[in-house]
């Protein structure tokens, strides 16, 4: 089985990939992870089942783990605003989080030959999916902006050398998706031009 | 008379609350991908490449840019669905930027 070579536009808001069994396998692993990860914030026993179904958790602090706490940031910089809208608001974004994570691993599940097409919908929910497993990885690499010196001269033995570089590839992996996405919009922004 | 009293109250009280626009912010982040921000201000707010292009460099360049504008709880809902999409964004009143 030879490697992906990415997604690439297949007729109008369709998005194709063939992965090789090893590249399906990774992908499956890290949307498990991100999917557990998000799960580990349960909404411990809210002694209010009317809050609970509306989505307000006994949450209003941060999570201390450094990756939940990118993944579910402040909304506000004042603490007390933040708080109170984490109270409201977090259970829900966690729910959309996972949805993206799920939405990958079916559509990897469900693919026996390693090909997935996706359209404008499914393509942002791994999207988001991808983008949530980087920052995961990204914060425990601990990625700066403007070296990453670090990471380059890991040594071959290193298990993190293992992780930058799927680090690496799922950059690439978004880049692809991403310049199909871009590719269609460019056309319908045209097209709308010329209609107008 | 009285009546007119309560309406410039009520209008004075409008202005100093309820109309000031709060404003969105995008904050760089070493992680997402420059092409990956300008999609998702172009999927979430429906701006142009180019505006959406100008925006991300802003956020690179200076640290940060104001994506959006409008009442308290639009900019609510604007940060909730970029923090769905994995970029830090905060909400602030206007005035005191």
């Amino acid at each position: 089985m030879t490697a992906t070579e990415g997604f690439k536009r297949h007729g109008d808001h369709s998005y194709v990939a063939h992965f090789a069994d090893s590249e399906k396998e990774v992908l499956l692993n890290l949307c498990e992870q991100i999917i557990e990860l998000l799960a580990e914030r349960t909404d411990h026993g809210h002694e209010d089942p009317l809050a609970a179904m509306v989505g307000i958790t006994s949450h209003d602090s941060p999570p201390e783990d450094e990756v939940l706490h990118r993944l579910l940031p402040n909304a506000y910089a004042d603490s007390v605003d933040a708080s109170e809208f984490r109270r409201y608001t977090e259970s829900t974004l966690r729910g959309k989080k996972q949805a993206h994570a799920i939405s990958m691993r079916i559509h990897l599940k469900s693919s026996d030959d390693g090909i997935v097409d996706l359209d404008h919908d499914n393509a942002n929910a791994w999207l988001g999916a991808i983008n949530d497993i980087r920052l995961a990885l990204g914060v425990r690499l601990k990625v700066g902006e403007n070296s990453n010196e670090h990471l380059e001269i890991l040594s071959p033995d290193d298990p993190l050398r293992g992780v930058y570089a799927v680090y690496t590839w799922l950059g690439w992996l978004q880049e692809t998706l991403l310049s199909a996405l871009i590719d269609d919009a460019d056309e319908d922004e045209e097209s709308q031009l010329g209609n107008s | 008379m009285v009546k007119t009293a309560d309406k410039i109250e009520e209008e004075i009280r409008a202005i100093f609350s309820g109309d000031t626009p709060w404003v969105t912010i995008v904050w760089d982040d070493p992680v997402n991908l420059q092409t990956y921000v300008v999609y998702v201000f172009m999927e979430l707010f429906g701006y142009s490449k180019a505006r959406a292009t100008e925006l991300m460099l802003q956020v690179h360049n200076d640290g940060k840019a104001i994506v959006s504008t409008g009442s308290r709880e639009e900019m609510e809902h604007d940060v909730a669905r970029l923090h769905e999409y994995g970029l830090w964004a905060t909400l602030q009143r206007g005035d005191q930027l």
